[in-house]
């Protein structure tokens, strides 16, 4: 059982804020990502929960114990955490083997149990083979199983990845964060995972904590964040997106611009006329050329936009294209199959159902 | 395999969590550390200061009026001005083209050069200037009489006891700290740049004023003033032969000063100037060098394509072997003879043949003997706490572990600023009297040893800490060894190799240590290099030479101690 709560968190770095009241609940078990573009705090609120760090305000419980706050502060090596790091850090002094078996030297282990157990892990991360190397004679993907197999075989109650992927090249990275989520899968530690990649976040976690400038802004499931984004920063950092701005009229319909009103998803309740965003999801779009067949998804429920072509990308399976609306000369990014093809200049008609027009606040 | 989580949970309920304080058991040796660096610089400095400033009674400024209207010493500090000049002057001119030729040019036998300039440099200057007197002393100079027997004239072709031949021995052992700085800017500059303005239409000749020259102008400036700097504190050479001659220098008017009757007040005074002009040329060379990064330019990937010599290539690597015969083969050469002939201006025969000179050196004078295990003791006990004290305050600086840190440096690399006599009337003033009297014994030796080796020892093992990433301490941390544990599993084998360096560095300056030894020695506390100088006065100059090959063989196997220490850093951390 390892419950994680963060609780009113903040720790400065020479006066300015690098993590500000944060507030987060890690349940049992559960693999949460903390997801973010560089500079937004995210490793900082990892090495406050390694215990590297002491919070100015704030406290953070395992388990109901504080372990952390501004007058107490468990050492790290107390806290029966692991924690893979960025630059791996394996001990370039020490051989595959003795860089896994250190942690067990502090856990009362017979030698042979210990050596059972880091032979057992050596076998999950495929490196069985490579036990008397030294790191140097690695490539940078086996000394990422080494670092993780070392991270693991002390059986912790949390683990803690801080950009373990960011050094890899594309294949391999991607190999590994299958690689990471099965291992959650095979051992289910709570599991805190830093990350600026969405995709790294949405392969492995079970939740996203999207952070932005020392805070939380909106922690969900992966398709939560993706479908449901609560601000602009988070549906432009989570994939690409159309963002439009406008106000709830009285009938809780969107107004855009002159004449362009949007009727979008089941919303959470923002007052009438509020100043509000609009996520559309550039694949959500579809775009039609013929004014009727426009009409009869409209009749439908769908929303309906036209404009004219101004640019487009050929990318293969698809075409991504930018639409210029008559109104405020608004834009739109639609990605469309490369079946249907529009010239520039052409007039079109683009349509996106109200489930696919999510209403944000701004910010 | 499932985590069965409940000893886990056992140790997360251990009620000892609460209340548990961040009191590190590791702070009071940081703590520590910090304190005794500060102590150990503030106060001989602060001395001097005090001292230049303190008449009979009260505070007064006779000292400094004396010091600058006296024309004794406005000759010496003109002196010194001219000498430090020239020989800036010449060093740049031999080491950068030493520099260049080694790292831009198809020379022949490049990795021997390199060897013989750093043997160039590891000759202590006195032993230098004493070689160079047996070499062109105007009567008995070997080269004199060369001349003499191959003219038949009665004149002296050299006379080494002038203005020109000190800056000339000056020079031959300064000019290795341009050569270095070169040698690194000219391996960084790419021949990438100087194709670009070759493509641009510029001939080789317009290349080379406006490309490679204003690229390496920082580290010329940067050099110059580094060999100005030596040339500014050093005090063997000019004593052994600008004395002679009656030319005095800032440092051996101080030492002078401090001759009976002392006049402790004049040598603080006189300190001053010094300190100040070389605090004020530092403070220059870092704005040049720092300014526009130059250090980076062109960086790593950049290939570097060599000079072809062409004909020239043997002549060029003739002359590159005449200028390291100066510095290095004559000396040594004249060295090895005078140790080894009882006669040293005779041929050496057979008949002229002894080792009567090891066996008085090593066996027969009392002086050598002690002074031969003061020395080795002082080199061993300085490189050993220095390594230690040095290793603390860089892992404190580069670890961030005290509050105020980034000070810390600042003292660590103060004594860089102090020549080693000023250094010398610091200590003298500050551990002559109560509370702390260290003089008399070799105890002031060793703290005079310790402040000016610190920013050696102090830039090697941050260099040493640099390289170790902190995650590797943080991962043995977090996986259960305490602070401690960590430093002896981690951070103390990795860092193994570059302290080993750091000890080195330590010991070979404590050996060959002379302008601060000679104020601080006592009759009880003298050194090999003290010694020497002494010897000089009695005209032994069998014994001299075996002193000094000695400190010359030791160096040289401390230095391959520490390039084998180095191999064995390399094998270890490679990425």
């Amino acid at each position: 059982m390892a419950i994680v709560s963060l609780k009113g968190l903040t720790k400065k770095f020479a006066e300015t804020a690098a993590v500000k009241d944060l507030d987060l609940e890690i349940g049992d078990g559960e693999f949460v990502s903390l997801l973010g573009p560089s500079g937004c705090g995210k490793t900082t609120t990892l090495r406050l929960i390694a215990g590297f760090l002491q919070p100015e305000q704030g406290e953070i419980q395992v388990n109901q114990q504080v372990i952390s706050s501004p007058s107490l502060l468990v050492p790290p090596e107390r806290r029966n955490m692991s924690m893979i790091f960025q630059s791996y850090a394996v001990w370039p002094h020490m051989t595959v083997f003795q860089n896994v078996a250190y942690g067990l030297k502090f856990k009362k282990l017979s030698s042979n149990e210990s050596e059972k157990k880091v032979e057992r892990l050596l076998q999950l991360v495929h490196l069985e083979t490579l036990r008397g190397r030294y790191p140097a004679e690695l490539s940078g993907g086996q000394q990422q199983r080494v670092a993780l197999a070392r991270a693991l075989v002390v059986e912790p109650q949390i683990l803690l990845l801080d950009e373990p992927l960011s050094n890899l090249d594309a294949n391999l990275r991607e190999e590994m964060r299958f690689e990471i989520r099965r291992l959650h899968e095979e051992f289910r530690i709570t599991t805190v995972y830093v990350t600026h990649d969405q995709a790294e976040a949405m392969v492995t976690s079970d939740r996203i904590a999207v952070m932005h400038q020392g805070r939380v802004i909106q922690v969900g499931t992966p398709e939560e964040i993706f479908e449901r984004p609560r601000t602009s920063f988070v549906a432009e950092f989570i994939g690409r997106t159309n963002i439009l701005r406008g106000r709830l009229d009285h009938s809780g319909k969107l107004v855009l611009g002159e004449g362009l009103v949007v009727q979008a998803a089941a919303q959470e309740s923002y007052p009438q006329e509020a100043e509000i965003s609009l996520c559309l999801r550039p694949h959500n779009i579809s775009l039609v050329g013929s004014a009727s067949e426009a009409q009869e998804w409209q009749q439908k429920g769908y929303n309906l936009f036209s404009g004219v072509i101004r640019r487009r990308t050929y990318f293969g399976d698809t075409f991504d294209y930018v639409v210029e609306l008559p109104v405020d000369r608004l834009t739109l990014r639609v990605i469309a199959p490369s079946s249907r093809r529009y010239e520039l200049g052409q007039k079109v008609f683009a349509l996106a159902h109200p489930d696919h027009c999510v209403v944000m606040g701004q910010g | 395999m499932r985590f069965s989580g409940v000893e886990a949970v056992g140790r997360l309920r251990a009620g000892s969590w609460r209340g548990f304080k961040a009191l590190d058991p590791t702070l009071p040796v940081w703590v520590g550390a910090a304190l005794f660096l500060v102590f150990l610089m503030v106060l001989p400095l602060g001395w001097i200061f005090v001292a230049s400033l303190k008449g009979e009674e009260g505070f007064t400024l006779t000292g400094y009026s004396q010091v600058f209207t006296e024309s004794a010493f406005l000759k010496a500090i003109w002196n010194t001005l001219i000498i430090s000049f020239w020989v800036g002057v010449i060093a740049v001119l031999i080491g950068s083209l030493l520099g260049w030729l080694v790292t831009r040019t198809d020379l022949p036998c490049k990795k021997m050069v390199r060897a013989l300039v750093m043997a160039s440099f590891v000759t202590p200057p006195f032993l230098g200037a004493f070689a160079w007197t047996l070499l062109a002393g105007p009567n008995a100079g070997l080269l004199n009489k060369l001349y003499r027997s191959l003219t038949g004239s009665e004149e002296a072709l050299f006379n080494i006891f002038t203005m020109e031949g000190l800056i000339f021995v000056m020079a031959l052992y300064s000019f290795p700290y341009v050569f270095s700085m070169i040698a690194n800017v000219c391996e960084l500059i790419s021949s990438d740049l100087e194709d670009a303005a070759n493509i641009l239409g510029a001939s080789k000749l317009r290349v080379a004023l406006t490309v490679t020259l204003p690229l390496t102008a920082p580290a010329l400036v940067g050099g110059f003033i580094l060999a100005f700097l030596h040339s500014l504190s050093l005090f063997g050479a000019p004593a052994i032969l600008g004395l002679p001659a009656g030319l005095h220098t800032i440092t051996t008017q101080i030492w002078a000063l401090f001759q009976y009757p002392p006049r402790l007040d004049l040598a603080a005074a006189f300190s001053v100037p010094l300190l100040v002009a070389t605090m004020l040329l530092i403070a220059l060379q870092k704005k040049i060098l720092g300014r526009r990064g130059y250090s980076t330019v062109g960086g790593k990937g950049g290939q570097r394509r060599l000079v072809q010599l062409g004909i020239f290539r043997l002549p060029v690597f003739a002359l590159v072997l005449g200028i390291i015969a100066l510095s290095v083969f004559l000396p040594y050469w004249i060295l090895l003879k005078a140790a080894l002939a009882k006669a040293w201006a005779q041929p050496l025969t057979w008949d002229n043949f002894t080792l009567e000179n090891f066996k008085f050196a090593f066996f027969q004078y009392g002086d050598t003997q002690a002074a031969i295990l003061n020395t080795f003791k002082l080199g061993i006990l300085t490189a050993t706490v220095g390594t230690v004290v040095a290793a603390l305050i860089a892992y404190i600086t580069n670890r961030q572990l005290l509050w105020g840190a980034r000070y810390l440096t600042f003292f660590a690399l103060a004594p860089l600023v102090v020549p080693g006599i000023v250094l010398a009337v610091g200590l003298f003033l500050a551990y002559a009297r109560p509370p702390f009297v260290l003089y008399g014994t070799i105890w002031i030796l060793f703290i005079a040893y310790l402040t000016k080796e610190m920013p050696i020892g102090f830039s090697q093992a941050e260099t040493t800490f640099k390289s170790i990433h902190p995650e590797l301490e943080d991962a043995g941390r977090i996986l259960g060894a305490n602070r401690l544990g960590v430093l002896r599993d981690v951070t103390a084998p990795l860092a193994r190799a570059g302290l080993i360096a750091t000890w080195c560095f330590i010991f070979i300056g404590v050996i060959r240590e002379l302008s601060a030894s000679i104020l601080l020695f006592t009759p009880k506390s003298k050194v090999v290099s003290v010694v020497i100088f002494d010897l000089k006065e009695e005209g032994q100059i069998g014994v001299i030479a075996v002193l000094g090959i000695l400190l010359l063989l030791v160096s040289f196997l401390v230095i391959l101690a520490v390039q084998w220490a180095a191999r064995g850093e390399i094998l270890a951390t490679r990425e």
